[in-house]
């Protein structure tokens, strides 16, 4: 899932404070696994902003509202009556959400209420790890299943490094070294000949660098 | 400084104090003024139930848990001691600041009338942190 986490009630209060009929508009899919941007959190935003608004002054009415996904107009359009009924929209979507808002509404502010942050799954309660860089040229299945792209700090292909200690990443000493895991994982799914082979340089072309990136389906274009 | 009263709301787990008990304390210690919510557990209280107090315009929110190791539901208390510390964190990024928020725990040694000793405690700390 793509994980968020929100931005700061002042930051906030700051993006929104030229506007008065504000709509919280929530997303029900990532953002809400990840408690940052579904139901609960657009009613815990909004409580904090309407206590932020009436300390400083502010005249802020805040509408609630979640809908299943801010990044499928299908399901934006059941936001639309909200939308047009308040001077802005802040929304608690990822990246792909508000620009898909922005995209649909031309003339209505909408500005992001949270920082998309990665790809990543929950790890432990309240602790969501990135798994995922989305680099477009997939290579787990070389490394049982563990990206070194994603996991390794220095994006390592033909690893280790040689700076892990105990287990733990030279880098990050909080995060296990990806090539301890790699190598466990292949050990114990009888694959550790892969180790053997030298990983030529990655292609990252279909990665970012080469600025935002689109897929076409012509199939699906009819 | 005013001396307009503060509002405090007191969310307590059920299993910790009871209700009747609770009244009979308000009333002897003179605070009447003072809406209680309780809960089934302190664990069942959220961030949004502790938020909108403050935002329906209360100066301080206590709330009551078990002891630690007591709870009938195991880790409740410990769910609504975190919670309460995300309040307190999201009050003072809200410009409340910090103190708003009070967890008590309730043991052999505090009965009923002795939170109403702590909630004036909670009102005099309010007062001198926020100048009223």
């Amino acid at each position: 899932m793509i994980v968020a986490e929100r931005k700061s009630i002042p930051d906030l209060v700051d993006i929104l404070k030229d506007h008065q009929k504000i709509l919280v508009l929530g997303c029900g899919t990532c953002v809400t696994v990840c408690l940052a941007g579904g139901e609960r959190e657009v009613s815990i935003i909004s409580s904090a902003l309407r206590i932020a608004a009436n300390i400083k002054g502010l005249d802020f009415e805040i509408e609630e509202l979640t809908i299943e996904r801010q990044c499928d107009n299908v399901f934006i359009e059941e936001a639309t009556d909200a939308i047009n009924r308040n001077d802005a929209v802040l929304s608690l979507g990822c990246g792909a959400g508000v620009q898909a808002l922005a995209e649909r509404y031309a003339k209505k502010p909408v500005y992001a209420g949270l920082n998309t942050a990665f790809i990543g799954i929950l790890e432990d309660r309240g602790i969501w790890a990135e798994k995922c860089a989305a680099c477009g040229a997939c290579v787990l299945h070389q490394y049982g299943g563990i990206c070194p792209v994603t996991r390794c700090a220095k994006q390592m292909l033909n690893g280790p490094c040689g700076g892990s200690r105990e287990d733990r990443c030279e880098v990050r000493p909080d995060r296990p070294c990806a090539w301890q895991l790699i190598y466990n994982r292949l050990k114990d799914i009888g694959q550790l000949e892969k180790l053997t082979a030298i990983a030529p340089p990655k292609n990252w072309e279909p990665g970012h660098g080469g600025g935002c990136r689109v897929i076409v389906r012509e199939d699906h274009r009819i | 400084m005013t001396n307009k009263p503060l509002k405090i709301v007191l969310f307590y787990c059920a299993n910790a104090l009871d209700a009747a008990a609770l009244r009979k304390s308000a009333g002897e210690a003179g605070a009447d003024d003072i809406k209680t919510v309780s809960l089934p557990c302190s664990g069942k209280v959220n961030l949004l139930y502790l938020l909108k107090a403050f935002e329906k315009g209360a100066d301080g929110v206590m709330l009551v848990t078990c002891h630690h190791g007591d709870c009938k539901f195991i880790e409740g208390n410990l769910r609504a001691q975190k919670r309460a510390e995300a309040v307190d964190a999201l009050l003072d990024e809200s410009g409340l600041g910090r103190g708003r928020m009070r967890v008590i725990q309730k043991n052999n040694e505090n009965g009923a009338g002795q939170i109403f000793e702590a909630i004036e405690n909670f009102k005099n700390d309010i007062r001198v942190s926020s100048g009223r």
